[in-house]
């Protein structure tokens, strides 16, 4: 009985740190979750686009004139990123209203990202290039899955970016405690990293 | 809230939405089994239709139905059923049981953490893991039957779902239940990994790690590395056959008719799926070899031999897994020249499983062995990895292969090397880690049974077949018996059936004695093996955060057995020292050297 009455003691200290054991676990435990999931993004888009070129292997693919929208969407990444380390920066200095405009400005350049996609996708249709069916080529249906699984997984940034977005207009990172933006940023930058590999990918392979 | 209310969340989220890694790995561990039990069903099922082709088991057909019509199994239910044993063997019961299980019992224990880095995550892995075996299950039922394509479910039977009746709802299912299972397990590595880089108690540097952590931590980067390769395979998959593209279909006819799908090529699935396929095996049987590694030393009561050389020949393993894919795809068409290179790369495997099996047997070697069922399991893995290693090198040399693709011989070399070795691992592992896992010690005696059953007729069933191979007669055939050439081999078959029989019966008395044991089994003491490492540093009772107190300091590597001083006599009194003992003066820590 005295045995329990103790193990309940200790419980309940060990309860009282668990508040610090959170937080810690969560500083120490975030960033790597983040890059061992890239790592395995990677391989996901590794796997595609090695498929695409034994495939192409096979027989040669016919060119496809790619939509110059997607070059759009290329700077538009590209900027968007800036936006977002320029609001990373800003929240170290406790500038909250540079990270605020920063970081709203950089889902504005995400959604415009997606909607210059989507025409680069309609001028693909409408040139004749399917996603799929009788009249549809192996290299077209690559370039629509390619760019489309991109986008997929730039949504889901978006999300992280949502999340972040609303936690800055609260007020509610400091230098100290910023991990959850650090997090973001660096799934956001992977995704502009990973257009620009699927862009030239695409430009020098099958367009 | 009511109490009556409190106590059912209580109830709902420790043992249903559990956020504890000891009760996620129960949770893999049970539903691992039962799928792995089904498994077992139904290759005893389909071991009758080979033993003895044709004739009825009229009893079979109350379990099975239409299945088998008059006691006699309906052909394309066979194919149904191999696919499926093959499917849940590999993927339900050898890694996501396996691994899902130790992995999750044992990292936190063993390098001294609360819990992994997420326990949401881990929870998750385990739910899809769930999920996943679910659909799995329910795809049998559909109309058609579940997926009929072999386990490695190659296009075009996959493709279209027009070719044979499991390529129907079944094969969309099995698509269905295997994504959401690859993202069970890349949740769960993403986790382990994490958790074993970053959640170290103070004094485990990696070189002082158990060799199972290295073990679960080479399976998870490996499953990180290769499983989202197999989901890409799988959207292809998917995409050729419900929305028309031809990643895989080329100039296909179907009774006369043409289809629309051109310029495909089922290659590249080939390539994509042994792309991880490989790995694959290496994720079934790498915690195996950790597992054994460690019981062996503690049982031998001498340390690991060659601690350094064991972590290194597993990461060489793991990185040639990579590049060996090829070696399945000799019979592709491909060219001699890269069937050489991979040929090579296979056969440089030989190195370090060598090496490790040398390891195994030199920390056997005058060692005072304490045989419990997990000692007899693990010198069972020792056996297998050696034989099925052996018949490794045939079908890794590309020249040799051609003559045995696809027959019998793939199947006993394939089940010995991977799929014995990694289920008497697991065995090993739940007889040894019991107490850890429900506070309780399981018979030894039925342990013993269940060990020399298992172990005599696993080799009746499989070494046969080596033979059966050798004839030239193929994997996957309903029936033998309207092929005159193979007609002597049908005794053989009934042979192997025997065995296949007894051995599904010996697993009973392992299900017996784990549900017995774990209900009504003796007390477990603290530490019931006298080992070094710190999950026996626990107590015996489960709570959220392992440690009552501070996570203890480790001062030295797991291995200090029988370690004496310069008069022979036992360092501290015993023939074990805890990671928890500081080094003593003079004396060395072993991980370092």
């Amino acid at each position: 009985m005295k045995k329990m009455e103790e193990n309940i003691k200790q419980m309940t200290t060990l309860r009282a740190e668990n508040i610090n054991y959170k937080e810690e676990l969560k500083r120490k435990t975030s960033k790597p979750l983040i890059w061992i999931g890239i790592v395995s993004i990677i391989m996901f888009f590794g796997g595609l686009t090695s498929a695409v070129i034994v495939s192409q292997g096979g027989g040669g693919f016919l060119a496809i004139e790619m939509p110059f929208s997607f070059t759009i969407s290329t700077v538009i990444i590209v900027l968007s990123s800036v936006a977002f380390q320029f609001g990373l920066i800003s929240v170290k200095k406790g500038n909250y209203l540079a990270a605020k405009l920063s970081i709203t400005l950089t889902l504005i350049l995400g959604l415009l990202f997606i909607v210059t996609q989507y025409m680069g996708w309609t001028f693909l249709h409408d040139n004749g290039y399917y996603a799929a069916g009788k009249d549809s080529t192996q290299e077209s249906s690559f370039l629509y899955l390619l760019t489309g699984l991109h986008v997929v997984h730039l949504i889901g940034g978006l999300f992280s970016l949502l999340f972040v977005l609303v936690k800055t207009m609260k007020n509610k990172y400091s230098l100290e405690n910023i991990t959850g933006m650090q997090v973001s940023i660096i799934y956001w930058h992977f995704l502009g990293a990973l257009w620009i590999y699927l862009f030239l990918f695409l430009r020098f392979i099958i367009a | 809230m009511s109490t009556h209310q409190h106590h059912t969340k209580d109830f709902l989220f420790t043992y249903v939405f559990s956020t504890d890694h000891k009760m996620i790995s129960k949770q893999f561990l049970i539903t691992g089994f039962l799928m792995g039990f089904i498994g077992l069903i139904m290759s005893t099922l389909f071991r009758l239709q080979l033993g003895w082709p044709g004739e009825s088991f009229e009893i079979v057909e109350l379990l099975m139905g239409s299945w088998q019509e008059n006691g006699v199994m309906n052909p394309d239910k066979y194919l149904a059923l191999v696919t499926m044993h093959g499917t849940i063997m590999v993927f339900f019961l050898l890694t996501a049981g396996l691994s899902g299980t130790f992995s999750n019992l044992l990292i936190p224990l063993q390098i001294g953490a609360r819990d992994m880095a997420s326990g949401f995550l881990n929870m998750l892995s385990y739910w899809f893991f769930f999920v996943s075996s679910v659909i799995m299950l329910i795809s049998l039922f559909v109309e058609g039957g579940s997926a009929s394509a072999g386990w490695t479910i190659y296009p075009p039977l996959s493709a279209l779902p027009q070719a044979i009746p499991g390529s129907g709802a079944g094969m969309t299912l099995w698509l269905i239940a295997m994504s959401i299972f690859i993202v069970s397990s890349l949740i769960g590595s993403l986790n382990y990994i994490v958790t074993v880089f970053n959640l170290r108690t103070k004094g485990m540097s990696m070189t002082r790690l158990p060799l199972t952590i290295w073990a679960f931590l080479l399976t998870a980067v490996l499953g990180v590395l290769s499983f989202p390769v197999l989901l890409s395979a799988a959207l292809l998959l998917v995409f050729d056959r419900s929305f028309g593209t031809s990643f895989y279909l080329s100039d296909i006819y179907i009774g006369g008719q043409v289809l629309d799908h051109s310029g495909g090529s089922p290659i590249l699935f080939e390539h994509l799926f042994w792309f991880l396929g490989h790995p694959e095996v290496y994720i079934v049987l790498l915690p195996a070899l950790g597992i054994t590694s460690e019981i062996i030393s503690t049982m031998s009561r001498k340390p690991i031999f060659g601690y350094r050389a064991m972590i290194g020949s597993m990461m060489a393993i793991a990185f040639l897994s990579f590049i060996v894919w090829g070696h399945h795809m000799f019979l592709t068409g491909m060219n001699p020249f890269l069937g050489s290179v991979f040929t090579f790369t296979t056969l440089l495997i030989a190195i370090p499983s060598a090496v490790k099996v040398f390891n195994y047997l030199t920390t056997l070697w005058k060692g005072n062995i304490v045989f419990t069922p997990a000692t007899l399991f693990s010198v069972g893995l020792v056996s297998t990895f050696i034989s099925g290693g052996v018949t490794g090198l045939v079908l890794g040399n590309s020249a040799l292969d051609i003559n045995v693709h696809d027959t019998y011989f793939v199947i006993g070399h394939f089940h010995i090397v991977m799929g014995l070795s990694a289920i008497f691992g697991m065995f090993a592992g739940v007889y040894h880690w019991f107490p850890k896992l429900f506070g309780r010690m399981m018979n030894n005696k039925l342990g013993n049974v269940h060990f020399w059953f298992t172990i005599v007729c696993s080799y009746g069933v499989f070494f046969p077949m080596h033979f059966l191979g050798f004839a030239g007669v193929p994997r996957r055939y309903y029936t033998f018996s309207e092929f005159p050439m193979f007609e002597e081999m049908i005794s053989i078959n009934e042979f192997i059936s025997i065995f296949a029989i007894i051995a599904m019966l010996a697993q009973l008395v392992f299900f017996f004695n784990f549900v017995y044991s774990a209900l009504r089994g003796p007390k477990a003491p603290m530490n019931p093996w006298r080992a070094n490492s710190l999950e026996w540093t626990t107590p015996v009772e489960h709570f959220h955060g392992n440690w009552y107190g501070e996570i203890p300091t480790v001062y030295r590597w797991p291995y200090d057995y029988s370690k004496v001083d310069s008069n022979g006599d036992y360092l501290y009194g015993e023939d074990f020292i805890p990671q928890t003992t500081p080094l003593g003066e003079n004396e060395k820590d072993g991980g370092e050297h």
